[in-house]
């Protein structure tokens, strides 16, 4: 019935005056929904790094450690100190070892519950104010973590960034290469080749440094740069350029094969909705087709897949970066996480929450732009999306 | 050979294969079709109906076996059309379809202007954007869509609306000839029938042919000037829209008729007792003969399409 009514009301509208309301309105509701997916994100970045700290404080039993660690110290240094205390009674001398350890404890915040210190340490590394190192240092000696991890962070933006975008690409074009060519003898190949995504990226590298560089002896194995660094920006670029092929190979390899694998039974399916064989019988050329009616439509699927498979991505590239010696934040993890440098892995883990929080969130705006149906908060007037 | 019809269909036959074997889902079929008249084709589900509708158009499923026959347009072999010729020549300047899923027909990512302006574009029967949208608003305001829906996307439409937008998309070059495949199938009744009034309010306005393929005898009958009845991927009764929806003559035609409800009569509703054949596994002689209330042993042949009148052909032995 509802129909109806808006029959008689067809003459009154004009087309043109609508067409701007309507682009406002698109951009309203991306904005809106921006605004949302960062909320979201912004809590999840909270949570996770609170978890961070959780557990590499082990939920305060780090602080036993410490403890232990400072008495020793305490004890070390009295023993240091014998000719000065040599006739001190023992009863003051406990006394004042108390003291010493006491003030230790206090500088270190150790007099204070765990559960509340971990919300100033939460408060700290959200605004990225990461205190002092324990044990490692930047490269140029500095023992503040922020700095630290800033100094590693290019090198890692470099590699992954690349990769990525080859990643993508690479997947996507073959994907739909393939879906044109369903059931032939490349297809089957790469359906084949699909499981070898399961090994991580390093386990590539591995062998790569291996046939390219121990034995083929054509491309470093390992590095970001030729050793001593060549002058001028060209030729230093061009060392980075050379030292990055393998590791960015192994990141490609590692997850191109089950990518082209899902987009292409993505473009499979969508290549089978009803709206496909209309453009067909609408006479449009295969081209239009393709971009239009099937590629188009996938997109926001693929925009979330890839977003899964980036944050798996993220996470083998700290090993990764060991095996390809890379000074990005993944070997800096790694050297922290075996010298138990709390303050490093905390700052190198919100750096990574706050990578990955970026990464979904830039995802989040193409899909938003790309699918007209993402919408937030209202109930949409069309209501069967 | 007589004269041709301005569309006429000649000996189609499809076959699809299937894990369990080839299917023939069009057998044969030939019937024509004058300049301006709409027919019907009406059948159980998978009779063979939407396979003809969109042979017709050439639109052959991957698992396509063969499809040969002919298709005369004005008396110019379609058949003899290469694939791009035929894209560009025929789809969507002289035939139009309407397909069954007019529902998902949209894509959802293209506001709905912009798709039922795809075809003006894609054959350059318009000079610039700015007529393709004068068209496109005309083929909304003669199916009955408000205009102000032009910057929606398809999932803000409901589902008459979809339906109606999808009839405005295969108006909008002003074909020769629309098929619709079962075009309010999937809608309410009022919807239904409005829908029904559009066509026939457009049949009468621009003197395009319909190729209705429905199994809602009802509603047909409205826009019909020629029924054709299909059995198992074969035409079984063509013939003139008053003979059929007055009196048909097939076995299968009256078992189809009588099972429409009507108000005027008080009866039980008619059923045809079993099920279409298997097209993979077709019985000798008349495949309706299992089913058939006036099977007699003649039955066990195939019969042929008897002429029993000036254009009332019947696929019987009853009519011999």
């Amino acid at each position: 019935m509802k129909e109806e009514e808006t029959l008689e009301e067809t003459e009154k509208y004009a087309v043109d005056s609508l067409e701007d309301e309507s682009s406002s309105g698109d951009a309203a509701r991306i904005a809106k929904y921006i605004l949302f997916r960062t909320l979201l994100l912004m809590m999840s970045v909270v949570i996770g790094v609170y978890l961070v700290i959780l557990v590499a404080n082990m939920g305060g039993q780090v602080d036993d450690i410490r403890r232990a660690e400072i008495s020793y110290n305490v004890s070390m240094q009295l023993m240091a100190m014998q000719d000065q205390l040599g006739d001190m009674p023992a009863e003051e001398r406990r006394e004042f070892e108390r003291q010493l350890r006491e003030r230790e404890e206090r500088r270190l915040g150790l007099d204070q519950p765990f559960i509340l210190r971990s919300f100033v340490y939460l408060r700290d590394a959200l605004t990225l104010d990461l205190g002092r190192a324990e044990q490692l240092t930047s490269d140029t000696g500095s023992r503040r973590v922020r700095r630290i991890i800033l100094e590693r962070l290019p090198p890692t933006l470099l590699l992954m960034i690349t990769s990525f975008f080859i990643l993508f690409f690479i997947a996507l074009f073959v994907a739909l290469f393939l879906s044109r060519r369903y059931g032939s003898k490349l297809d089957r190949a790469i359906v084949t080749l699909a499981p070898t995504s399961a090994a991580p990226s390093w386990f590539y590298g591995v062998f790569l440094i291996l046939i390219f560089s121990t034995v083929a002896g054509i491309l470093p194995r390992g590095g970001m740069v030729g050793a001593p660094p060549p002058e001028g920006t060209l030729p230093y670029a061009l060392s980075v350029l050379r030292h990055a092929i393998l590791p960015v190979t192994a990141l490609v390899i590692a997850g191109v094969f089950i990518q082209i694998y899902n987009w292409r039974t993505f473009f499979l399916i969508y290549s089978q909705e009803d709206y496909v064989e209309m453009a067909k019988a609408k006479g449009l050329s295969r081209r239009n087709i393709e971009l239009k009616y099937i590629l188009r439509p996938t997109l926001p699927p693929i925009i979330t897949s890839f977003a899964m498979a980036l944050i798996f991505r993220w996470m083998g590239s700290i090993v990764l970066e060991r095996v390809f010696n890379w000074p990005g934040l993944g070997r800096m993890l790694f050297e922290a996480i075996g010298l138990y440098d709390v303050p490093v892995i905390v700052g190198a883990q919100v750096i990574f929450a706050y990578l990955l929080a970026f990464t979904v969130f830039f995802l989040d705006i193409i899909y938003a732009i790309l699918d007209p149906r993402v919408k937030v908060g209202q109930g949409s007037e069309g209501g069967k999306a | 050979m007589e004269e041709r019809k301005y569309l006429d269909i000649e000996d189609i036959e499809l076959f699809f294969s299937t894990s369990e074997g080839t299917v023939r889902a069009v057998d044969k079929v030939s019937f024509g079709l004058p300049r301006g008249e709409s027919m019907v084709v009406v059948g159980e589900s998978g009779c063979g109906k939407s396979s003809l509708g969109n042979a017709i158009l050439r639109l052959l499923p991957r698992n396509t076996e063969k499809y040969e026959g002919h298709v005369f347009l004005n008396s110019e072999d379609l058949m003899s059309l290469s694939d791009e010729k035929f894209r560009h020549d025929i789809r969507w300047n002289r035939l139009a379809l309407v397909p069954q899923a007019a529902m998902n027909s949209l894509n959802p990512v293209i506001k709905v202007q912009d798709q039922v302006a795809e075809p003006l574009l894609v054959h350059d029967m318009v000079d610039n954007k700015e007529q393709a949208k004068d068209r496109v608003v005309k083929s909304f305001r003669r199916v009955g869509v408000p205009t102000d829906f032009l910057q929606r996307y398809p999932f803000e439409l409901s589902g008459g609306m979809k339906q109606r937008v999808s009839i405005a998309m295969s108006l909008v070059t002003e074909p020769d000839i629309v098929i619709l495949d079962e075009p309010t199938s999937a809608l309410d009744m009022l919807t239904q029938a409005n829908i029904m009034n559009v066509l026939k309010r457009i049949k009468e306005e621009l003197g395009i042919s319909f190729i209705l393929i429905t199994h809602d005898i009802g509603t047909s009958s409205e826009i019909a000037d020629r029924a054709a009845v299909m059995y198992a991927g074969q035409i079984v009764e063509y013939t003139d829209a008053r003979n059929f929806f007055g009196d048909p003559l097939h076995p299968y035609s009256i078992k189809l008729m009588s099972s429409v409800p009507r108000l005027d009569v008080d009866k039980d509703l008619d059923y045809i007792p079993g099920q279409p054949p298997s097209l993979l596994n077709l019985p000798e002689g008349c495949y309706f003969a299992e089913r058939c209330h006036k099977r007699f042993e003649k039955c066990s042949q195939e019969p042929p399409l008897f002429e029993v009148e000036d254009d009332w052909h019947v696929k019987c032995w009853l009519y011999k």
